[in-house]
């Protein structure tokens, strides 16, 4: 018997109205996600990856259909609830990084602990936790320009972890890297689906990251191929 | 990290942006509460109670027309005046000067004693004054301005009587409302004038505010139908008029005022426009993280607050100080004579400056509150 099931999708659609024109990103898809998996969504560009990721993390809502996350109806909860939610359940990583440039590695990975009810010892020592997970301990105090690339990425992880998720998703996130960095940011990704049982769906261009994935699902022009 | 020290980086990102901004509304600030005073200072009426109970009678055709001065036997009979004298603008230039720096008025002296409630002697002696024709009785402003003391001469040349004063000091006076003014012998006018048998106004004190009406009505009574009908009002509403003569004036400052505080709604709601918009993405972030609308209206607030509050008080600071130390009668040659900063101008000028930065909030907060996640991390990519 697998994992239990961490996204349960059904028939879901999203369809945007662009002018006059009404433009179908996703139409009646139906997945299911196991417990830490690490999911690659792969596709042409507008095959519509990045919506699935979006509404599965809370940060877009499907036009119809159903998109379950540990049970609960993401698509139904109030935009507050939503916050609270993606603040407690989701993990992001981008492309860009999107770190806050004023502020340093660990006060970036501090972040989202604001939300949280913990006390200023306890984040801390969470966000040092975190900072070593990614090997980033003796660059906490860097801001985001002193940092590379792959070190920023890293940072972002970090920031993707520290409310300890159940689920990561991380959109093209080697999409800015070189390979070298791209492998290091795979590999933490493939490690903690695999070594601390996070659900990671990533969305990705490149086969070759698409490879560290457990699993590989291909989009086209809304829906799932094979 | 706090979210306190969160908004604090945030704010300073822009270091001269911020510099610019806070200069900005402590430019404006200063400006308003210097338009403020000068209102103020410009429209105040003496407001003391002693001020409430004293009436100028002048001449009803026009305040420079003369009165005769027979008519004085007449207000002495009115019942409720306890005191009454003549009061006769002189308008002359002190020593060399070009310009009327500060008023002299003739008056008869026995009986203008009774008109001075607030004002207390502080130099010589009103005895003096009075025994001495060619004396006078100073205002303790005038007397420090001018570097003078008692037995000094004080020579005046007429603008508005063809003659010229010598006036030595017998008395100083304070704690009127304006200690600036010289007060002389009416009787020397007249001797100079070649006794004329005409006053400028007359000026005198009611025995209550009760009853100040009822001898305003019989004044203006006993002298109708005769050849010189004259005008009595209080000394407040006669020092309105004179206001009222420079113009609207309340009117003109809060033009000007509200042009300034207009001006500085334009730059804070542009700045915080400027400052938000560059950060869209990051709030889009920010909303991804699980922050919601209200923290993040919460953050645009306290940082359009903080910038104006930081602005306001060192505007409204740097203005009460430069106002309450600089010596402006000196400087505005006797015309700003308090140019007082009062509590209640720092208050208005405070209370605008908070709420330009909480209006100046709206906007970008709106933005931000209609902006999607997606829709902000679009602009990324």
């Amino acid at each position: 018997m697998g994992n239990p099931d961490v996204v349960t999708i059904r028939e879901l659609s999203k369809v945007y109205r662009q002018g006059e024109i009404n433009v179908t990103a996703l139409n009646r898809i139906s997945l299911d996600i196991q417990a830490g998996e690490f999911l690659t969504l792969m596709g042409p560009s507008g095959s519509g990856k990045s919506t699935l990721l979006h509404i599965i993390a809370g940060v877009d809502r499907p036009t119809s259909g159903e998109c379950r996350v540990q049970g609960i109806d993401v698509a139904r909860l109030s935009e507050s609830e939503l916050a609270d939610w993606r603040n407690q359940n989701v993990g992001f990583v981008f492309q860009t990084f999107n770190l806050i440039p004023v502020l340093t590695a660990f006060e970036n990975v501090e972040l989202p602990l604001l939300l949280t009810r913990l006390r200023g010892k306890q984040r801390r020592q969470q966000v040092d936790t975190t900072l070593e997970l990614v090997g980033l301990a003796d660059r906490k105090h860097h801001l985001p320009k002193q940092l590379s690339g792959g070190q920023e990425q890293r940072v972002a992880i970090a920031r993707a972890l520290v409310t300890d998720p159940t689920l990561i998703v991380a959109d093209e996130p080697t999409g800015n890297l070189d390979s070298h960095s791209a492998q290091e940011v795979l590999g933490i990704l493939q490690a903690l689906s695999r070594n601390a049982a996070k659900t990671v769906i990533m969305v990705t261009h490149d086969p070759k990251a698409a490879a560290f994935g457990s699993r590989t699902i291909h989009l086209e022009k809304g829906e799932l191929v094979a | 990290m706090t979210i306190g020290s969160f908004i604090l980086k945030n704010a300073l990102r822009n270091k001269r942006r911020a510099a610019l901004s806070i200069l900005s509304v402590a430019v404006s600030c200063a400006l308003l509460v210097t338009l403020l005073t000068l209102q103020r200072e410009l429209t105040i009426p003496p407001e003391s109670e002693a001020a409430s109970l004293r009436v100028i009678a002048r001449n009803k055709v026009s305040l420079t027309q003369p009165l005769p001065a027979k008519q004085l036997a007449i207000l002495d009979k009115i019942p409720g005046i306890v005191a009454v004298s003549p009061f006769s603008f002189f308008g002359g230039n002190f020593r060399e000067e070009t310009v009327t720096s500060f008023a002299q008025f003739a008056v008869d002296p026995a009986r203008f004693q009774g008109l001075l409630v607030e004002g207390k002697i502080v130099e010589g002696s009103y005895d003096s004054f009075i025994k001495n024709r060619t004396s006078c009785f100073v205002g303790a402003d005038t007397i420090k301005r001018y570097g003078l003391k008692i037995g000094d001469k004080m020579r005046f040349t007429g603008t508005f009587f063809p003659v010229n004063l010598d006036l030595e000091i017998a008395a100083v006076f304070q704690g009127t409302v304006d200690d600036r003014g010289v007060f002389f012998h009416h009787k020397l006018l007249d001797e100079l004038m070649g006794d004329p048998g005409t006053v400028g106004t007359w000026y005198l004190r009611v025995a209550s505010a009760e009853v100040a009406n009822d001898v305003i009505s019989r004044i203006n009574k006993a002298f109708e139908n005769t050849a010189a009908e004259v005008r009595a009002e209080t000394e407040r509403a006669f020092q309105m008029s004179f206001i009222r003569m420079l113009g609207n004036v309340k009117l003109l400052i809060g033009s000007i005022s509200s042009v300034v505080v207009f001006t500085l709604l334009l730059v804070t709601v542009s700045t915080m426009s400027m400052a938000i918009r560059e950060r869209f993405r990051e709030l889009a972030v920010l909303k991804a993280l699980g922050f919601r609308r209200r923290d993040l209206f919460g953050f645009i607030l306290a940082e359009s607050f903080g910038l104006a509050a930081i602005g306001a008080f060192i505007g409204i600071g740097g203005a009460w100080a430069m106002w309450t130390l600089s010596d402006l009668q000196k400087l505005t040659n006797g015309f700003l004579i308090y140019f007082e900063v009062t509590t209640r101008i720092i208050a208005t000028g405070a209370s605008i400056a908070a709420l330009l930065g909480i209006i100046s909030a709206i906007l970008p907060s709106i933005a931000v509150s209609r902006m999607s996640v997606v829709e902000g991390l679009k602009t990324l990519d």
